[in-house]
């Protein structure tokens, strides 16, 4: 119990400082810390059944009766001491557990809608994933008042019985006093908890690997088509056709006379070809982030990636600087940093911003 | 004794760099290109001017070859958004100028990113002469 309570203590702490603070570039390290939590959550459940008896959900989930029965208690000063949580603490184990395992829920299916990956990839919508991130995202403030509340119940109740109760989820020991609540000790199935855990985390990690390998949702993968990669990537990276609709790739080979400032003209019939695999492959037909986020592009430069509102808002803090210096040279150079680009993925744990070089 | 193998040696370097230089299809090239102006020999000092020349009539971002090309044709060139250019000299690339397609494609563009026109056939041949003698 105190192990689950402390190993618990540093995934949420290592989730939420990867999830509140640092760059999008951690997400690895989050989503590790999520999935060990949900493994976590297995094993308390199990303990919660079969474990000692003050770790059982029977033992100290109460109903309303006794919950507002210790509370009147506890006005009137005469709440007994509880071995285990009392009938309020409990109330506050099941919250904690259950927006827990909602946050890994929720997690896992931002992680499949939005970034096409883990178990739910395969079947995940990027609108679902979305409406998941927003949930996750109040989930994880509620879980962070939820803490502050626990704490704060801690503190009062190790004032109000005069006992370090931090003490106790340290040594695991409580002192014996007159006019404990005792409860019926059941025996704990330790041998049995262990073969169950072990195998619902087996069965949980195997099916997380099989899922995840499937063919993720909405990501048909593009032939790659030699004539684009060898004239379009002649001189900028081979941009994936998943990051402008249809309508934006047929009026940018309409006007390869004036492509960026230059004259990157081609032939009727190449222009044909290319324009054709373009259209196979825009984002209308693709469900990742970069599709969604880069088809809302900016009117006024229709082609440009980097002049969309999404771009502009997600490479603020970068200086412009950074991205004029060798090896980047330009922002439109993608690959210089998202090592994934020309896949169309753009994962952030694919990121790394590269020293600068010399020429 | 000293000066003749001085000679046989520069002699043997001019062969050698004759035959890394001498490629038919790029000579069919500038023959073409030669027919086409209707002179016989092209000067490389004229393809040296237009190279490192500063233009007006073109697009706004590439005034001159140099803009990506760099002053050193034997030297990588760098695009607009960063990505590398093999070296225009023939010594430093042969490959350069061999493929009749590709040379007609850059020039058209090229000429009309930084000329602002399409390059005369007097022109083009200038310009190979001086990327093949450097």
């Amino acid at each position: 119990m105190r192990i689950f309570h402390w190993t618990l203590v540093l995934l949420i702490s290592i989730a939420a400082i990867s999830g509140f603070l640092l760059r999008p570039t951690w997400i690895n390290l989050h989503v590790l810390a999520g999935s060990l939590v949900a493994l976590l959550l297995i094993a308390r459940i199990v303990w919660g059944v079969l474990g000692s008896e003050n770790a059982r959900f029977t033992s100290f989930v109460k109903g309303p009766t006794e919950v507002f029965k210790h509370i009147r208690e506890i006005r009137s000063k005469t709440a007994a001491r509880h071995l285990g949580h009392n009938p309020l603490g409990a109330l506050m184990i099941i919250a904690l557990l259950g927006t827990i395992f909602w946050l890994t829920l929720t997690g896992v299916s931002t992680l499949g809608g939005i970034f096409k990956t883990g178990p739910f990839g395969f079947a995940t919508s990027f609108q679902f994933g979305s409406l998941s991130f927003s949930i996750h995202s109040v989930l994880a403030y509620f879980l962070l008042f939820l803490i502050v509340m626990h704490l704060a119940g801690a503190a009062y109740e190790s004032w109000r019985t005069r006992e370090n109760l931090v003490k106790s989820i340290i040594n695991g020991k409580k002192e014996s006093r007159e006019g404990d609540h005792h409860a019926t000790e059941r025996r704990p199935r330790p041998i049995l908890s262990s073969f169950l855990i072990a195998g619902l985390v087996g069965a949980l990690i195997w099916a997380a690997i099989w899922l995840t390998a499937k063919p993720p949702f909405g990501v048909p993968v593009a032939t790659p088509n030699p004539v684009y990669q060898e004239e379009c990537s002649a001189c900028h990276i081979a941009y994936p056709p998943s990051l402008l609709p249809a309508h934006n790739w047929g009026n940018l080979m309409a006007g390869l006379s004036d492509h960026f400032g230059e004259d990157a003209s081609l032939s009727q019939a190449t222009v044909d070809e290319i324009t054709t695999w373009l259209f196979q492959n825009a984002s209308d037909s693709v469900d990742t982030k970069p599709a969604h986020v880069f088809s809302r592009v900016n009117p006024e430069s229709p082609f440009a990636i980097t002049q969309t509102p999404f771009w502009k808002n997600t490479h603020r803090a970068i200086p412009d600087a950074v991205f004029t210096r060798p090896p980047i040279y330009d922002n439109g150079n993608c690959v210089a940093c998202h090592s994934d680009a020309e896949s169309g993925a753009f994962y952030p744990a694919n990121i790394s911003i590269p020293k600068e070089t010399t020429q | 004794m000293k000066s003749k193998l001085v000679f046989a040696l520069s002699a043997a370097s001019v062969l050698f760099a004759a035959a890394v230089v001498a490629n038919p299809a790029r000579d069919a090239i500038v023959a073409g290109f030669a027919a086409e102006a209707g002179v016989s020999t092209f000067s490389a000092d004229a393809g040296r001017t237009m190279f490192l020349g500063q233009f007006t009539g073109g697009k706004e971002a590439t005034p001159s070859c140099t803009t990506c090309h760099t002053n050193n044709p034997t030297a990588a060139g760098r695009t607009r958004v960063g990505k590398p250019i093999l070296p225009m000299a023939v010594s430093a690339n042969p490959e350069r100028f061999t493929d009749p397609e590709k040379v007609a494609k850059w020039f058209r563009r090229n000429c009309t990113s930084v000329l602002g026109r399409e390059c005369t056939a007097e022109e083009k041949g200038n310009f190979l002469a001086f990327m093949i003698s450097q």
